[in-house]
Formats: C-alpha cells, sequence, structure tokens
C-alpha cells in the first residue's frame, strides 16, 4: 500500500492516538510521515506527550522511515539464518549482488551445455569452469579490487581476515549448488557433478593464501590461467576424465590443505596497512 | 601527554621519497596541516590512520606501535578517519553506509548502533537524505556522509583528510562547529588547501612542503612571521611575490617591502604564500649553485 503525501496537517485526535500507541498502522504511517517533515505539528506532538515518552516514539518513527529497507539478497540471507549486520557486510562487495551470481550461473550453464552438446571437449570444458567460479567470487569479494571503500574498511577494528572469511563462505554457498545442479545434468557417473569439488576449494584457497601479497586480483588470476593451461594440456594429450581423475584429486588436497594453513598462520596478514609485510 | 608521537618519519614511494625526517607530537585540540599539492598531507595523515605503514622511524599513537597487531588493533578502536578519496558500495544509501562501518567499528548492538549512525548523520546534516542512494548524492553530500562515519562513537583520534573540500560556506561553518567541539577532548588533524580554515578552527598550523616539516607552532606565530611584507600600493611591486588588486581598486603585495611603503597587518595565507615561496626560491637557488 502506498502512503498519499498528506496535505493537512494532523488533529490532536490522531496525534493523541500516535503517541499513546493505539494509532492503526495506515494513520500511524501517515501521520509520521507528515511529522518527518512538519515541525509545526512536531511541536504540538511534543506539548501532548513528555518529553522522555516523546523521545522513544520519535526515534521509533525515525527508525522506521530511515533504517535501510533491507535488499532482495540481505532479506534472502536473513531467511537461512544469517544476521542482519552479517548480510549488510556480505552485501557490500559485487560477490554478493545479483549481477556476479547471474554471470557465474551463466558460465556454469554455458559449460555444462558444451558438456552435453560436445561430450569429449565439452567435458574439459565443464571441469575446467567449475572449480574457476568461486576463484572468481573470492576476487568479487576482496579488498582494495573489489570494495571501492577499502580505504576505510582496513582501518576499523573489524578482522580483514574475518571479513573475507565471510565473504568467501557466503560465496561458496551460492556458487556451489549451482555448480553441482549443472553437473548432476551432464552425461556420465553421478560423481562428475562434484568431482570439481576439492579442485574448487583448493583454488579458492590458494587465491586467499596469497591475496594478502599480491591482492586478489592477481591470485586469482594467477591460480585460473594455471589450472587452465594444465586442463588444456590435459584434455589435449590424454582424456578429459583426467581432469576429474585421482592425481587431481590427491593433488588439490595436498594444496589445499597448504592453503588453509598459510591462511591461519598468516591470518593478521589481512589486517595490514598497505606497505607492510 | 601527546597522543601522537612521531620520530624521523620516512616513506617512499618507489624510489621518490614523500616524507623525510618528520618529528612531531600532537595533543587533544585541533592541528591544521597545511602544504602544497603533493607535500605529503595525504601520505601523513594514511600513517597516522593505520592505512598506510612507515618505511622509516617510529609511530606512537596512544603509546601503541600501528606496526604490530594489538596496537593496531587498539589505535583503530580510537579512530575516525575521513580518507582525501573513498568509494562507497553499490546501493547502499547514506543511512545504510553509515552503518555498515558502524557495524565494522563493533557496534554489534542494533539500537545503539542506529542511534548512534542517525546522531552522526544529524551532525552531517545528512538526516533529509538519510535514505538516499549515496550514488545519487552531490559531491558534497557524499564528503559528508564521510564525515558522518568518521565521527561515529566520537573517537579519541580524528584524521580528517581536506574535510572542507565540495562545502558551501554554510556548511564549512557548520564543520568548524562540529570540529571544535570534538576538538576539545578529541585530538584532530585536518589536511586542507584553505589557509581560512585553519585561521578560524586551529590552535596549532604544521606547514609541510616536500616531504618535510617547514613550520610548526602557532598559528598567530606564523601570521607574525610575515609581519612588514605585506603592504598595499597604487601598482603591483616588480618585487613582489605575489600582488593582487583589492576591492579598492589598489594593490596588496606581498613579499619583501620595500622602504616608505604602507605595510598592513599580514594574513595567515600572506604568512603561508611567503613560507612557501621563500621556500621555492631557496631550492632554485641550491639547483642553480
Ligand atoms: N600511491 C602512490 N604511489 C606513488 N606515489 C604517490 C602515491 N601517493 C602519493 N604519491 C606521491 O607522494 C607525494 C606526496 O603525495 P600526497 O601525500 O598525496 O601529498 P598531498 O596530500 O600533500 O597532496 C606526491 O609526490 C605524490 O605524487
Ligand atoms: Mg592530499
Ligand atoms: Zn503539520
Amino acid at each position: 500500500m502506498t502512503q498519499q503525501p498528506r496535505t493537512w496537517h494532523a488533529n490532536e485526535a490522531e496525534l493523541r492516538a500516535l503517541a499513546d500507541g493505539v494509532a492503526g498502522p495506515a494513520l500511524g504511517a501517515s501521520v509520521e510521515s507528515h511529522l518527518m517533515r512538519c515541525g509545526a505539528c512536531r511541536a504540538r506532538m511534543n506539548d501532548l506527550v513528555d518529553g522522555v515518552l516523546l523521545d522513544s516514539v520519535w526515534s521509533a518513527i525515525r527508525e522506521t522511515v530511515e533504517a535501510p529497507r533491507p535488499s532482495v539478497f540481505e532479506r534472502l540471507l536473513r531467511k537461512f539464518g544469517v544476521s542482519a549486520e552479517s548480510g549488510r557486510l556480505l552485501v557490500a562487495v559485487p560477490a554478493m549482488r545479483g549481477a556476479w551470481l547471474i554471470g557465474a550461473t551463466a558460465a556454469l550453464l554455458f559449460a555444462g551445455g558444451a558438456a552435453l552438446f560436445a561430450s569429449g571437449f565439452g567435458l574439459a570444458l565443464f571441469l575446467l569452469v567449475a572449480p574457476l567460479v568461486p576463484v572468481m567470487g573470492v576476487a568479487a569479494a576482496y579488498g582494495g579490487d573489489a570494495d571501492p571503500s577499502h580505504e576505510l574498511v582496513v582501518t576499523t577494528p573489524y578482522s580483514a581476515g574475518r571479513l573475507l572469511l565471510l565473504r568467501t563462505a557466503a560465496v561458496l554457498a551460492t556458487s556451489l549448488p549451482v555448480a553441482a545442479l549443472v553437473g548432476l545434468a551432464l552425461p556420465g557417473p553421478a560423481w562428475l557433478a562434484v568431482a570439481w569439488l576439492i579442485p574448487g576449494l583448493a583454488f579458492v584457497s590458494l587465491s586467499l593464501a596469497a591475496a594478502p601479497f599480491v591482492g586478489a586480483t592477481v591470485s586469482s588470476g594467477a591460480v585460473a590461467a594455471t589450472w587452465s593451461a594444465i586442463a588444456i594440456a590435459v584434455s589435449k594429450i590424454g582424456d578429459p576424465m583426467d581432469l576429474a581423475g585421482p592425481a587431481v584429486q590427491v593433488g588439490s588436497l595436498v594444496l589445499c590443505a597448504a592453503a588453509v594453513t598459510t591462511i591461519l598462520t598468516h591470518f593478521r596478514l589481512f589486517d595490514l596497512p598497505r606497505g607492510q609485510t | 601527554m601527546s597522543s601522537v608521537i612521531l620520530t624521523g618519519l620516512g616513506k617512499r614511494y618507489g624510489r621518490a621519497p614523500a616524507l623525510t625526517g618528520v618529528d612531531l607530537r600532537l595533543s587533544s585540540g585541533v592541528t591544521g596541516l597545511l602544504g602544497p599539492n603533493g607535500a605529503g598531507k595525504t601520505t601523513l595523515l594514511r600513517i597516522l590512520a593505520t592505512a598506510l605503514a612507515a618505511d622509516e622511524g617510529q609511530v606512537r599513537v596512544f603509546g601503541q606501535n600501528p606496526a604490530d597487531t594489538a596496537g593496531r588493533l587498539a589505535i583503530r578502536r580510537r579512530l575516525g578517519y575521513l580518507p582525501q578519496e573513498s568509494g562507497f558500495p553499490r546501493g547502499f544509501t547514506a543511512f545504510g553506509f553509515v552503518d555498515y562501518m558502524a557495524i565494522l567499528k563493533e557496534w554489534s548492538d542494533r539500537a545503539a548502533r542506529h542511534a548512534e549512525v542517525r546522531r552522526v548523520v544529524g551532525l552531517a546534516d545528512l538526516t533529509a537524505v538519510a535514505t538516499k542512494r549515496v550514488h545519487a548524492l552531490s559531491g558534497g553530500q557524499r564528503r559528508r556522509v564521510l564525515l558522518a562515519q568518521a565521527l561515529i562513537g566520537r573517537p579519541d583520534l580524528l584524521v580528517l583528510d581536506e574535510p572542507t573540500t565540495g562545502l558551501d560556506p554554510q556548511q564549512r561553518a557548520r564543520l568548524r562547529d562540529i570540529l571544535s567541539t570534538a576538538g576539545e577532548t578529541a585530538t584532530l588533524v585536518i589536511s586542507t588547501h584553505q589557509t581560512e580554515d585553519v585561521a578560524a578552527l586551529c590552535e596549532r598550523v604544521i606547514v609541510l612542503d616536500q616531504g618535510r616539516v617547514h613550520f610548526d607552532g602557532s598559528v598567530e606565530g606564523l601570521i607574525s612571521s610575515a609581519a612588514g611584507r605585506v603592504w598595499l600600493a597604487t601598482d603591483r611591486h616588480p618585487e613582489a611575490q605575489h600582488a593582487w588588486r583589492i576591492g579598492t581598486g589598489r594593490w596588496r603585495n606581498v613579499g619583501d617591502a620595500p622602504a616608505d611603503v604602507e605595510v598592513v597587518d599580514p594574513t595567515l595565507e600572506d604568512a603561508y604564500l611567503l613560507l612557501v615561496g621563500d621556500r621555492a626560491r631557496e631550492t632554485e637557488k641550491e639547483v642553480v649553485a
């Protein structure tokens, strides 16, 4: 329901109903928004109620009028049990906005489609792209490249490492299910749908571990380039299925463990000002 | 007790020095940082705000060393920072952005946080546009959104890099009011190109040029350094460093006054121009020699 702007002033009965908390929602909202704009009615309201009560009414009014309406994403996050505060921290970076998620889904659907129609080459393409999607998500969630207010954020007491892990978790929570769904639709054994999972986690942690040193754009770019080169070479000289084979899985597991250890032991690096290592 | 102590501070970008041998002590009150473009003001303020690490020398803020983790965190808990430039996350409203910063500043209780956000949004005169998207605001309003977030939680150290850019005279006057109130208890450092801001606000002024401190003292002290070097005449004087025609049709000359001229009281701007101008001429002589 939309509120027509009132062209008249609030009468005494309406003000008293609002002050006593007995105004209905429609009347309340209409008088409240009028009070936001009209000093004269605010002054009359002031005479009706004592100062303390007025303060609390007034701040409740301002709370509903001024506090940001959560975005679609923030409301969705609330549904999944994410606190309003964490939600706000998440939507500040591109990784948690519609455009990025649509892009990631499109890339996966494209690779999945290729796998359906051109099985050998297409499968290789899917196995190449799927683990890189969360890596790109990390690049869209980290520091100066992704956050235009990074200079300010880094000077707050909030741990930048914690912020990054929070955002990474959100990237994984949104991109992994999509990749798994696309994978399930592919021909071949069902485990193919998740064969890229360990490589994907390894690449994410590798990008994170290197990010404090070279920045997330460079680190995730380097990871993506290296994996692409390996994947292309493997599918040229051998079987694309090797990209999901035991060598890749074990290698990824080792990489993942090493990268996670580095992140945990160097956690404070994320909070460093520029120019200090 | 000084809240900020800098000793032998140095910073270079690549091989080019941006700050050299800066020794400063700051305590509560408003300190103005003046200097031409590229003097190193922003570099100095970024180091104070723990956004940039120094290469040389010692930095102590509230006795803490920003180079170690615990010290840096302790400083950040007492800091408000207005950077010279900052972007905003897409889609955030003015209120939403300040709220976001308050969350990062550890205001986890929602009701208390929103009350604080409303307070600083009001101080920065943004209540009427609080629900507008930051990207739809004017340059001056965006500047004030950044100011609002710096004021969250009444910080003990306020570092403001060119806070008056983009503000009209009324907003400037209001900002002066806010800052002078804050300066009664907190340590405030502001950089500006506007000598009037410094004259109006600051007990203390520091002039930085080419990465070095060239003046550090009271505003009156800097003004009196120009005594006898400003005069009125019917023409531009050939020896004057700066001269301009004032409203009455006479010329205000700034430089080394010849004998028998009508010397007038210098302003802070005159003194600042002379200090920087004298420095430039000295450098020229050194280069020639
Ligand atoms: N990020 C940077 N990289 C390289 N040089 C820089 C950087 N920031 C500043 N400088 C250089 O350092 C010097 C001081 O700059 P700055 O501190 O911004 O001065 P101010 O704020 O007084 O204008 C200038 O010569 C500037 O070109
Ligand atoms: Mg600057
Ligand atoms: Zn009215």
